[in-house]
């Protein structure tokens, strides 16, 4: 039966921790508070350590916070960042996203850093400055950074936060064994999409969607061991999925994978959402990583990683590569529908359109069709927002469903 | 003899057009036995060469067949191409043939165009005496972000 206007915005009978107020995914106001008090507050990933291998070796970010940031191996060896932006006159001090840079010199006045991020040269500091201000006062913001859970680099804005290890917690534990050996990014792209960066994390955060892969519904749901497959929750957002077996084979021309991944299970397939942004996906026989930066309420901008061992063979490698963009790559079979998926809801949701709420109300003992992934993601979003997601503004009479 | 140019650039353009009418016997069918199809980027953030696709011609066959299974974006996309140069190499009884590619994407509501990938065609094309066949292609793509994608390929 179809419902009225009244009946649409009804509440639903669902325990207050089932659903969610659309608004959370639409609101400038509440995009920027989440930059401010999630993003700005978080471990997140800037890149992978193989991309800057050597000395000098910098990579840029795009901060979900929104600030622009440098990560840089210095001739020490070590990594560190800073934010991409020159003390002077605000200008970005490297515009490419990777190179290799002994000096950190702005294009608009020639100011200069080393990788340490001391000021090295301000052009014609005495006759401008004389001694009111001089290169000790210039020195280029730095920002916590730590390598860790399989080599990526997180960075971290807050100075007083916790460490990365505190805020991982034992969440990667079930990868630890897999990611023990020096890995290598192999894949690297990116999607634009209209939608809110938690729906991308929601869709990694659920399986109930694989009804619109066909790909997973054959390899997958109609397999053995599926509907054992369970989320665990960790402090701090943090959810696993347990493994399987997928059965590559039973997709018509696919084959079983022979490359594998040392300790995994042939066709073991293990995936890891970290909070706010972030996901591990290990599966068969290649890592991917998905980290989100969102550009606003409806708008987020998804880094995708392959990885592989970077002790691979060449044979092994190309295994890999096709492994991965068989299924992710942006001409797989299923990253697209996931991504058609999430485009598909911001799409529909959007300020008036009147999609008030979207439930996260499946219970099936925290196994794969479950949606308490998402749940878990909810109560420490709402923590950390100090609002409630089914009820941001405080303004509805909600009442609690046991 | 070395054969008429505009039979290889009919080839080419014959390719565009099959599968902008997802017709993917008759792009098969300009394909010899032998063909391979690749599609290609290069990563500047990561400093490497991505291979996107790789497929022989059963492959290629396959996919088609789990295409239509699959969820996609029902926008048309129209690929235009222009063929830069032909080189021969009549003792392979082949031509390398270089074009540029352009896709654009129409949507459906609305009828909206907008350009969605730049890149190049770099084909092989066996030339032995029949028509003009394609041996191999790579799709070079200069574009590597395409929102929320599409199956198809190029």
């Amino acid at each position: 039966m179809s419902r009225n206007a009244a009946q649409w915005l009804q509440q639903p009978k669902l325990p207050r921790s089932h659903f969610v107020d659309s608004r959370i995914y639409t609101d400038d106001t509440i995009f920027r508070e989440e930059q401010e008090k999630i993003f700005n507050k978080s471990w997140v990933i800037a890149c992978h350590e193989s991309e800057i291998p050597s000395a000098f070796d910098y990579r840029t970010f795009h901060h979900p916070g929104g600030t622009p940031l440098i990560v840089v191996r210095g001739d020490d060896l070590q990594v560190r960042s800073f934010y991409n932006v020159c003390p002077h006159r605000g200008n970005t001090l490297l515009y490419d996203p990777v190179g290799n840079a002994k000096r950190i010199t702005c294009i608009f006045h020639s100011w200069s850093f080393d990788t340490k991020g001391n000021c090295i040269d301000i052009t014609r500091e005495e006759q401008g400055f004389q001694k009111r201000f001089c290169k000790a006062d210039a020195g280029l913001r730095e920002v916590r950074t730590e390598i860790g859970f399989g080599g990526f680099l997180w960075v971290n804005l807050d100075d007083s936060a916790c460490t990365l290890k505190e805020y991982i917690g034992d969440a990667l534990n079930m990868l630890e064994d897999y990611m023990s050996m020096p890995l290598e990014v192999f894949h690297y792209h990116r999607a634009i999409v209209n939608t809110n960066y938690k729906l991308w994390h929601d869709t990694n955060s659920e399986f109930y969607h694989d009804y619109m892969h066909y790909f997973n519904r054959v390899t997958g749901m109609l397999q053995p061991g599926y509907f054992e497959r369970k989320y665990t929750g960790y402090p701090n957002g943090h959810a696993s999925v347990g493994s399987m077996t997928i059965r590559y084979d039973a997709y018509e021309g696919g084959k079983e994978r022979g490359v594998g991944w040392p300790g995994l299970a042939p066709g073991g397939w293990i995936l890891i959402d970290i909070f706010p942004a972030m996901t591990y996906n290990l599966r068969t026989s290649v890592l991917r990583m998905d980290t989100s930066i969102p550009l606003g309420p409806n708008k987020v901008l998804i880094e995708f990683r392959g990885l592989g061992l970077k002790s691979d063979t060449p044979e092994q490698r190309v295994e890999r590569v096709r492994d991965h963009n068989t299924i992710w790559g942006p001409f797989g079979r299923n990253l697209h529908e996931d991504l058609l998926g999430v485009h598909g809801q911001g799409r529909a949701m959007h300020p008036g359109s009147e999609a008030t709420w979207v439930l996260h109300g499946r219970e099936e003992n925290m196994t794969i069709h479950d949606e308490g992934g998402m749940r878990h993601f909810y109560a420490e979003w709402s923590r950390r927002m100090e609002r409630q997601a089914y009820d941001p503004y405080a303004e509805r009479q909600v009442s609690a469903v046991a | 003899m070395q054969p008429d140019r505009i039979a290889i650039e009919e080839l080419v353009y014959r390719s565009c057009l099959a599968l902008d009418e997802k017709d993917f016997k008759a792009y098969l069918d300009l394909c010899d036995e032998g063909f391979r199809y690749t599609i290609a980027a290069h990563s500047p953030e990561i400093r490497k060469d991505m291979i996107w696709l790789d497929h022989d011609k059963t492959g290629l066959q396959l996919l088609f067949t789990n295409l239509p299974r699959h969820i996609s974006d029902h926008s048309p996309l129209t690929r235009h191409a222009i063929v830069y140069t032909v080189e021969y190499a009549l003792e392979q009884k082949q031509a390398n043939v270089v074009s540029a590619l352009q896709v654009f994407k129409t949507s459906l509501d609305g009828g909206a165009t907008e350009l969605f990938a730049v890149g190049r065609y770099l084909d092989t094309v066996k030339i032995d005496g029949g028509p003009p066949r394609l041996l191999k292609r790579v799709v070079k793509l200069d574009t590597r972000q395409f929102g929320f994608g599409y199956h198809i390929p190029f």
